[in-house]
């Protein structure tokens, strides 16, 4: 992954992400810009799926010794 | 009285008589208080101690037998009034109240009592509801006034023991009867509510009689406990009594094992609790976590997302319309253009000579191009150019005229 700077938490990646498919879909951009901005979008797509994958495993990994 | 000083002092004696004729100037005065010590000697004499209730006070008491026999049999701890002068003994410088009559307060007065007092604190607010403090949900140490070895006592930490094992007491053993029970319940539970540890008081004694029970409802304890910032539970007899101490706790307890059962939670019952919250917690982030992935892969799924190359085929699309755009648009130009030219093409004609010419005419032009308008002006040689219809030939003039 790109080395930004910060690692964005899930709701401003996932923010993020709904802004940027909301621009590409209006059309309002350039296409050097459209272009940009769904590379930028994958990224965080990937990034929120990560969190949630995560998240998920974690959960599972915490209940199993509990019953 | 008289001078004295380091050289010249008062001797004993002197001292002594003077004290007695000085207490017994005082007459008699009536006394309430309770009896203990009672010491009855071979002689025809009787000694006790008439205590104070509230405090750790007391004073010696002696009368006849026979004045002691008035009211016998007396119970334990009795409470008295009694009629008594006081007396000085030079012999060895003591003070003991002669008693001249000894009578035992009734059940009936104390009740009276008892009901004047709590009109006067119910009064006062002490015993309303909002005076009352919360029971803290899991106290770090437990405060507990009782009697020794007694099975109010086991009650209590056995039955606290069971609902929360890591129970810690601080266990105050004292007179729960008596005339000590007053000042020993006060002086425990002043311990008590300085260790800051100490999150709840529990007072507690088993069932007794009406008397037994009294220090419970003593004015100064009562104020004590109403006083106290710790709550406290009280866990008196049974049921049906009610000291006072009752009307003023923070919660009242019908026996010790209530008594037990407020002051601690059940384990079992907040493990199951805790479970239950847990698994709340889990569904719940689980449930959260299944709605965001689907908001991601919804957002994922969009076209503009999932297949980019749609960005690039609208503009594609955009550029060919343009192109066909600026096609059709060139097109028409030049239809416009042609039609111009074709108009003008006929104007053109249309002012020509051509047409006169093909009617026989034909145009006379001199050598430098100017049309021959006047020909008298027309020199002898000077030569011509003839413009038929259809093509032109030189001529030269051969005459003037």
């Amino acid at each position: 992954m790109a080395a930004k700077d910060a690692k964005p938490s899930y709701e401003e990646a996932r923010d993020e992400l709904a802004e940027i498919v909301e621009s590409l879909e209006d059309g309002s951009a350039t296409l050097e810009e459209s272009l940009k901005l769904w590379e930028r979008g994958e990224e965080l797509a990937k990034i929120c799926q990560e969190w949630l994958d995560g998240a998920k495993k974690k959960l599972d990994a915490a209940k199993k010794p509990a019953e | 009285m008289f001078e004295t000083s380091s050289q010249s002092p008062a001797p004993v004696r002197v001292v002594s008589e003077a004290i007695k004729e000085y207490v017994e100037r005082l007459g008699p005065i009536w006394i309430e208080g309770e009896i203990s010590e009672l010491n009855e000697r071979s002689g025809g004499m009787a000694f006790m101690r008439l205590r104070d209730t509230s405090v750790d006070m007391s004073l010696s008491v002696m009368c006849y037998k026979n004045v002691l026999a008035a009211v016998q049999p007396l119970p334990a701890n009795a409470r008295v009034v009694i009629h008594a002068k006081a007396s000085w003994f030079t012999k060895n410088g003591s003070l003991t109240m002669s008693a001249k009559e000894i009578r035992q307060v009734g059940v009936g007065e104390l009740l009276a009592r008892l009901e004047a007092l709590k009109g006067v604190l119910a009064a006062e607010g002490l015993f309303s509801a909002d005076r009352k403090a919360a029971l803290p949900k899991l106290p770090r140490k437990v405060g507990l006034i009782c009697g020794r070895n007694t099975d109010a006592e086991k009650d209590v930490v056995e039955n606290a023991r069971r609902r929360w094992p890591a129970v810690e007491f601080e266990i105050r053993e004292v007179a729960v009867q008596g005339a000590a029970a007053v000042v020993e319940v006060s002086e425990a539970l002043r311990e008590l509510e300085s260790i800051e540890d100490v999150d709840v008081i529990i007072i507690t004694r088993g069932g007794g009689s009406f008397e037994d029970l009294l220090p419970f409802s003593d004015e100064s304890l009562v104020r004590l406990a109403a006083s106290c910032e710790t709550p406290i539970v009280s866990a008196i007899g049974h049921e049906k009594d009610s000291p006072l101490l009752d009307l003023v706790a923070d919660y009242r307890a019908s026996t010790p094992t209530d008594a037990a059962k407020r002051v601690v939670p059940d384990i079992e019952q907040e493990i199951a609790d805790i479970n239950k919250i847990r698994d709340r917690i889990y569904r719940r982030l689980v449930s959260t976590i299944d709605y965001e992935l689907n908001q991601i892969a919804q957002l994922r799924n969009r076209p503009v997302m999932k297949d980019p190359s749609v960005m690039v085929k609208v503009r594609v699309d955009e550029l060919n319309a343009l192109r066909d755009r600026s096609k059709r648009g060139f097109k028409s130009l030049l239809e416009i253009e042609k039609k111009e030219i074709k108009g003008v093409i006929a104007h053109l004609r249309s002012l020509s000579p051509q047409s006169t010419m093909d009617r026989g005419y034909s145009v006379v032009q001199s050598d430098d191009g100017k049309i021959v308008r006047d020909a008298t002006k027309l020199k002898a040689g000077a030569v011509l150019r003839i413009r038929a219809a259809k093509g032109e030939a030189r001529a030269s003039v051969l005459a003037e005229e």
